[in-house]
């Protein structure tokens, strides 16, 4: 039968390509998206007495520890700026790209149980705890505005504003780029060897202090700042304070460091992510 | 029939045993050296036999081999025993696992239902369930949206649709969960083993459903199941695989019914040349217990239609005693369903034989065993014959929509009757 030789829709073989996924069919499944992060959302908050506000509470509450830990008590300085909208700047931005991060470098782990039973672009589940973490980002977002807001009118805070804040979407993007590149990336191998779970919360929490969240780059003595600039994430906290607050230390040359770092990371494990991805569900 | 819209060819798939720790990294790395850098084939799956790596303890052939087609509206059923490689293949098909060698192409969509429940959350209500299981079942929103109150109606849970479904009983679970999957309108649709779940009534649903899906919607369906009265009624054509290998691939009943035969559990006949070998004592020791089944066809499965005769021989130690025997038969788990003795005989030394006719359409499906007794003086036993045969029966049903486990140890057709006494008019 002659006929039956026309193209195939489809084939599965042993081989897995680097380009496994279309972008037409991740948008035939952006529903699923939505409502993953609708139930991401409303899991988080469900039975507890407080509820979305929880969203907000959690960085408010790092942030009073924060300003009496390492603002009293230990006495780092935060430049010209207050402590709490310095602090509570970093810690949001910080929440973003560790939640973001650690949020998907478990996807195989987390949805063993489901990838094992159905076939859909795995690619939707770390995109859909990005998006839920951007959602939360979103909110703790307008909450700095208002802090900001209050400083300006009650504490005499000079309007920080200017075209710089422009520049603040793009320190969002990098982060949330670099976040779900590391976690894309990281997710492959905590598959395999459940023990790099464990190294990449002790690494994200150790990454915090190379990344100016509680200190300025500006404060750091000489020897050790090369350290901090190191990290690709630094010009980006740097950037967002500078855009936000008018203060903060970066050059052009950093951030193009940083942007350079978010496209290699997210491309590569994009690719790494399809090539392996399919392959995992032996071993998860 | 249309045209081929899968094809399996040459496929095989091998898993590796074994936890994964410090030594897997090393043969990761050794993998990756070979067939990355050095260009050359899997040093863990090499091509100088199957037979080498199927005796390698470190690796397992899930499947090996498989080569079928499946044409358009066609439902294959896939038959065989656990751990057979049904599962693998239909993960294969279903584009979640990746085969270690081999190919499969097909055209159009497919779903893949291999549990109840893909994608649902306890802690999330009847209709976000709907959605998010929907979504990833592979349904478009409009479709869930044009079908919501059809797949509410059919698996009849509408007053809880509100209600997260970790209160519901585990019943109207299954049902919400099947509901979403039977609204499913793939051109392909892989199905494992799902209707043993649910009450009678669904099951009923569910395979009026898949049977309408592919008799009137011309969808091709891939089936798994153990139960052979639904495969026998829903599919064309069956795939018996066999320690992943294909053992018989065909018409359906052709298939179903070699399988059957060959996969009874049969101790049918036991004999025994010289009275110093068989089993007895010094009264009684028996020369052969044979079980006779009335098959219409040699090599058709003994089914719960089919007639049994018990013959048995025994030598007889004792001359001038009043002998008489009893066939005890007993279900696999020990329960005994009967005790038929025999009419007491006078007996001399020598060959005693017994016969015993048990009819068709008595037992139920299940496994078997008989036991014999020898009794002297209706009182006093001489020997005891314990689990002299085994035997399994099939299931068979005619004209009956349901497919669950049917109860009893017997299953004796009594004459029974059904009718309408009286009517009541409604004005």
């Amino acid at each position: 039968m002659p006929e039956s030789k026309k193209a195939w829709d489809w084939e599965i073989t042993s081989k897995t390509s680097y380009w496994g996924w279309s972008v037409r069919e991740l948008w035939s499944y952006r529903h699923l998206l939505g409502s993953l992060v609708r139930r991401d959302f409303l899991l988080n908050y469900q039975q507890t007495i407080l509820g979305p506000a929880w969203i907000l509470l959690q960085p408010l509450l790092t942030l009073v520890t924060y300003v009496l830990v390492f603002g009293r008590l230990v006495g780092i300085s935060t430049g010209t700026l207050p402590p709490v909208l310095f602090y509570f700047s970093g810690i949001v931005l910080w929440n973003f790209f560790s939640d973001s991060f650690g949020g998907t470098s478990n996807t195989f782990r987390d949805n063993a149980q489901v990838f094992s039973k159905v076939y859909f672009p795995r690619l939707i589940v770390p995109m859909a705890v990005t998006s839920t973490q951007f959602f939360r980002f979103s909110i703790q977002f307008a909450m700095l505005l208002v802090l900001i807001g209050f400083y300006w009118a009650f504490r005499d805070l000079p309007s920080p504003f200017s075209l710089l804040t422009l520049a603040f979407p793009f320190a969002v993007v990098c982060v949330a780029g670099t976040g779900l590149g590391l976690g894309l990336l990281f997710s492959v191998i905590t598959a395999k060897y459940r023990d790099m779970a464990s190294i990449v919360n002790l690494g994200i929490r150790m990454l915090m202090y190379l990344t100016p969240v509680i200190y300025p780059v500006g404060a750091l003595p000489k020897k050790y700042s090369w350290l901090v600039q190191l990290n690709p994430l630094t010009p980006l906290f740097e950037l967002s304070r500078l855009s936000l607050l008018g203060e903060g230390t970066v050059t052009a040359g950093q951030l193009v460091y940083s942007f350079t770092f978010m496209i290699v990371v997210l491309s590569g494990a994009m690719l790494v992510f399809n090539k392996q991805g399919d392959k995992l569900i032996d071993v998860v | 029939m249309g045209d081929v819209v899968i094809e399996v060819e040459n496929l095989s798939k091998m898993y590796h045993l074994g936890t994964i720790g410090t030594g897997s990294l090393r043969q990761d790395v050794q993998r990756w050296w070979t067939t990355s850098v050095l260009k050359r084939e899997d040093p863990f799956f090499q091509a100088h036999g199957t037979e080498a790596l199927a005796a390698n303890k470190e690796t397992i052939l899930a499947l090996q081999n498989i080569n079928f087609e499946v044409k358009q509206g066609e439902v294959l059923g896939i038959i065989g025993s656990n751990g057979s490689g049904k599962s693998t293949l239909l993960k294969i098909v279903s584009r979640i696992v990746r085969p270690t060698k081999g190919a499969v192409r097909g055209r159009g969509s497919v779903s893949s239902l291999l549990e109840v429940g893909t994608g649902f959350h306890q802690e999330l209500t009847g209709r976000e369930n709907i959605y998010i299981s929907g979504y990833i079942l592979g349904m478009s929103k409009a479709e869930i949206r044009k079908k919501f109150d059809e797949i509410v109606a059919f698996s009849g849970v509408e007053a809880f649709i509100d209600t997260p479904v970790k209160r519901y009983s585990s019943g109207m679970y299954v049902r919400l969960a099947f509901a979403v999957a039977a609204h499913l309108e793939p051109d392909i649709l892989i199905v494992d083993e799902v209707l043993a779940v649910g009450d009678a009534d669904f099951q009923k649903k569910c395979l009026g459903k898949m049977r309408q899906a592919s008799h009137s919607d011309g969808r091709t369906i891939l089936f798994v199941s153990h139960s052979m009265q639904a495969i026998n009624n829903l599919c064309d054509k069956a795939l018996w695989l066999n320690q992943g290998k294909m053992k018989e691939l065909g018409e359906v009943t052709s298939v179903v019914n070699k399988y059957i035969s060959g996969t009874q559990q049969f101790n049918l006949k036991q004999e025994w040349a010289t009275p110093e070998e068989a089993p007895g004592n010094d009264l009684v020791r028996f020369k052969s217990v044979e079980l006779v089944p009335q098959l219409i066809q040699p090599g058709d499965p003994l089914d719960i239609r089919t007639p049994l005769t018990v013959k048995f021989q025994f030598w007889n130690m004792t001359d001038d005693v009043l002998l008489s025997t009893g066939l005890h038969l007993f279900t696999y788990g020990g329960e005994c369903i009967f005790d038929v003795p025999s009419p007491a005989t006078r007996c001399d030394k020598g060959l005693v034989e017994g016969e015993c006719n048990i009819p068709g359409n008595f037992l139920n499906d299940g496994s078997y065993y008989f036991s014999i007794i020898v009794v002297k003086d209706t009182s006093v036993e001489q020997f005891y014959f314990e689990e002299c045969l085994s035997f399994d029966i099939e299931d068979y049903r005619e004209n009956i929509q349901w497919y669950g486990k049917w109860w009893g140890a017997v299953r004796p057709k009594f004459p029974f009757r059904l009718h309408q006494k009286e009517m009541i008019y409604q004005q």
